[in-house]
């Protein structure tokens, strides 16, 4: 009697265990799908907020919103070209200057670098990272517009620009279409659309190459043994083996990077000069959506209040067609190579 | 100016293979490290047969055989010492081109490492480092080398597809292929089956019984039966050091050393 006894009450337990479990594997679930539900519901909010905070702006101006460059408070009168301009600006200047420079950190540091020097690098480039915006803001204003205005803009005017202050167009500012007005300016100031976005190229040099490194270094050695076993250099290997090999990770970091420039406020706000106009140069002032926001929001009501809301969601908007086209590269690269 | 005499015209090498190597190493050392890991090897390999080097893990076989195209080069502070002759030039010698060493001494590793690229790609990006061909010409020496690697009717309808779909034992012959078609002299396998099932495998003997009229190969394996299989001469290394090489059946029926006996008889290793 009492073997059966323990014998029943032993499946007992078996059952109520696996019952246990079951539920408890339903609800860690749950638990996960909510977690991942919660992004996506802040992001449909904050889109669906700014949307709807902005709604009297675009019903107001209707698509004028998107062309037009006034931004007259006094007259009620607003349009997002000038922000959006000076975001998308800025935005691909720090790009130019930040994939270069990154790719070439990266390299060294996995590539070619000796080994007691790697670790100290790299976590000088994860500290940099770590820098808040203010400060390259200050820098940016204090010490590096100043220091652009008086030694590097009146070079780039006198020899690339339309606006020389002698008078005397240079060969290029004559002969290569763009060029001239690109670099043309007779504002006196640092604070630019370049400076803007030489300041935004540092502040994300370091998410780029901290990115690229860790995934340069995932690359198999005996992958990068066969190629230069055929007679690659280290460039080529680099180039034909490591970057292709790396290529969907290395292009995240960089839309990492381009993220963090499009919406980055405080440092942008200090050096891009604040001025609602559009202008072909890149040494003239501009604006960006973020500090225009950043510098009027304080103030704002009404049609101004909604406008600024639907700047923010203008942000949303680029934001997404950048990652979009970042998908439809990956994608035209992908087929270049057979997969 | 011997060099392009030698390139050009291979017959009087050809001639003299019966007595001349193909690769004379002469009191070759290596450290890594400051670790002494190959002590005072001496060897002649004769062209056009597959020698094969045994012997247990780290007794520096793999070593060895990355002397012979200077792969290990490329990492800081590892130091071969030495002499090794190819053709009759010292390629340890500092002033030889490695680019040049490299079209005429190609490898193949343990693992198949397909580039992320296409298949045709895999094999035309070796020989576009070294020769400017026209595209009717690359197609038809990417062709020559995938058929002499056995792979040609397996991938001929998929040349634009990804390597990395390939099969572990096709990715090995995309290797093989991709080595060969640089025209190279000799051939370097660093136990290139470990990675692969055993009808994969008996595929790349096969393979490599086919080569050895158009190249000297070196293989090194840690199986013992493959070197007996495949090989010509056999090498037997123990600890860095070189013990016995001769005739792959007399190493195998009567070995002249009692530690390489032990070795096969697989008292050790």
């Amino acid at each position: 009697m009492p073997a059966t006894d323990t014998v029943a009450s032993s499946i007992d337990l078996l059952e109520r265990r696996s019952r246990r479990d079951a539920r408890d594997e339903r609800l860690f679930r749950w638990l996960l799908k909510g977690c991942a539900l919660l992004v996506l519901a802040a992001l449909l909010g904050a889109a669906g907020a700014t949307l709807w905070g902005g709604r009297s702006a675009f019903s107001t101006f209707g698509w004028h919103f998107l062309v037009s460059t006034a931004w007259d408070p006094g007259n009620d009168v607003y349009g997002a070209l000038v922000p959006v301009y000076g975001t998308i600006a800025t935005s691909l200047i720090a790009l130019l200057i930040a994939v270069p420079v990154s790719f070439g950190i990266a390299l060294y540091l996995s590539e070619v670098a000796p080994a007691w020097l790697r670790t100290p690098v790299a976590s000088a480039i994860e500290l940099l990272a770590g820098i808040p915006s203010i400060i390259y803001g200050m820098w940016g204003l204090f010490i590096f517009a100043p220091f652009f205005a008086n030694h590097i803009k009146p070079w780039l005017t006198s020899n690339l620009g339309n606006q020389p202050d002698d008078g005397k167009l240079s060969w290029v500012a004559q002969h290569v279409p763009f060029v001239g007005k690109l670099f043309g300016s007779s504002y006196p100031f640092g604070a630019s659309i370049l400076v803007a976005g030489i300041v935004l190229a540092i502040m994300i040099i370091p998410f780029i190459s901290s990115v690229m490194r860790e995934v340069f270094q995932t690359v198999p050695t005996r992958l990068k043994e066969s190629a230069y076993a055929l007679g690659s250099s280290t460039w080529e290997v680099s180039w034909d083996i490591v970057l292709p090999y790396t290529r969907s990770a290395v292009i995240g970091g960089i839309f990492l990077g381009l993220g963090r420039a499009l919406g980055e406020t405080m440092a942008v706000t200090f050096v891009l000069g604040n001025a609602m106009t559009l202008s072909a140069s890149l040494l003239d002032p501009g604006t960006s959506i973020a500090s225009t926001i950043a510098n009027q929001f304080s103030e704002a009501s009404g049609l101004q209040k909604s406008s600024l809301m639907a700047l923010a969601f203008l942000l949303f908007v680029v934001t997404f067609f950048v990652l979009l086209i970042a998908r439809l590269m990956l994608r035209q690269l992908a087929k270049k190579e057979g997969s | 100016m011997t060099d392009s005499a030698l390139a050009t015209n291979p017959a009087p090498v050809a001639a003299a293979a019966a007595v001349a190597p193909k690769l004379t190493v002469r009191d070759v050392h290596f450290y890594y490290n400051g670790f002494h890991a190959l002590k005072g090897i001496n060897m002649d390999i004769p062209e056009k047969k597959v020698t094969s080097i045994i012997g247990p893990s780290g007794c520096g076989k793999s070593t060895l055989l990355r002397i012979f195209n200077r792969i290990y080069a490329i990492y800081p502070k590892l130091e071969a010492k030495g002499e090794i002759t190819l053709d009759g030039e010292n390629i340890l010698d500092p002033g030889y081109s490695m680019n040049r060493l490299r079209g005429k001494v190609g490898m193949v590793f343990q693992k198949p490492v397909p580039f992320p690229m296409t298949i045709f790609e895999n094999v035309a990006y070796g020989i576009r480092h070294h020769e400017k061909l026209s595209k009717a010409d690359m197609t038809i020496r990417v062709e020559q080398a995938l058929r002499s690697a056995a792979l040609w009717d397996e991938v001929k309808d998929k040349l634009k597809q990804n390597a990395l779909g390939l099969s572990g034992g096709q990715q090995q012959r995309l290797c093989i292929a991709r080595a060969i078609a640089l025209k190279p002299e000799v051939l370097l396998l660093d136990e290139p089956t470990s990675a692969l099932d055993p009808i994969a495998t008996s595929r790349i003997e096969q393979l490599v019984e086919e080569l050895k009229s158009q190249f000297t190969i070196v293989i090194v394996t840690h199986n013992m039966q493959q070197a007996a299989r495949v090989s010509d001469l056999t090498a037997f290394m123990y600890m860095g050091e070189l013990i016995e090489f001769d005739g792959t059946e007399k190493i195998f029926t009567k070995p002249g050393k009692k530690q390489t006996e032990d070795y096969i008889t697989g008292r050790f290793g």
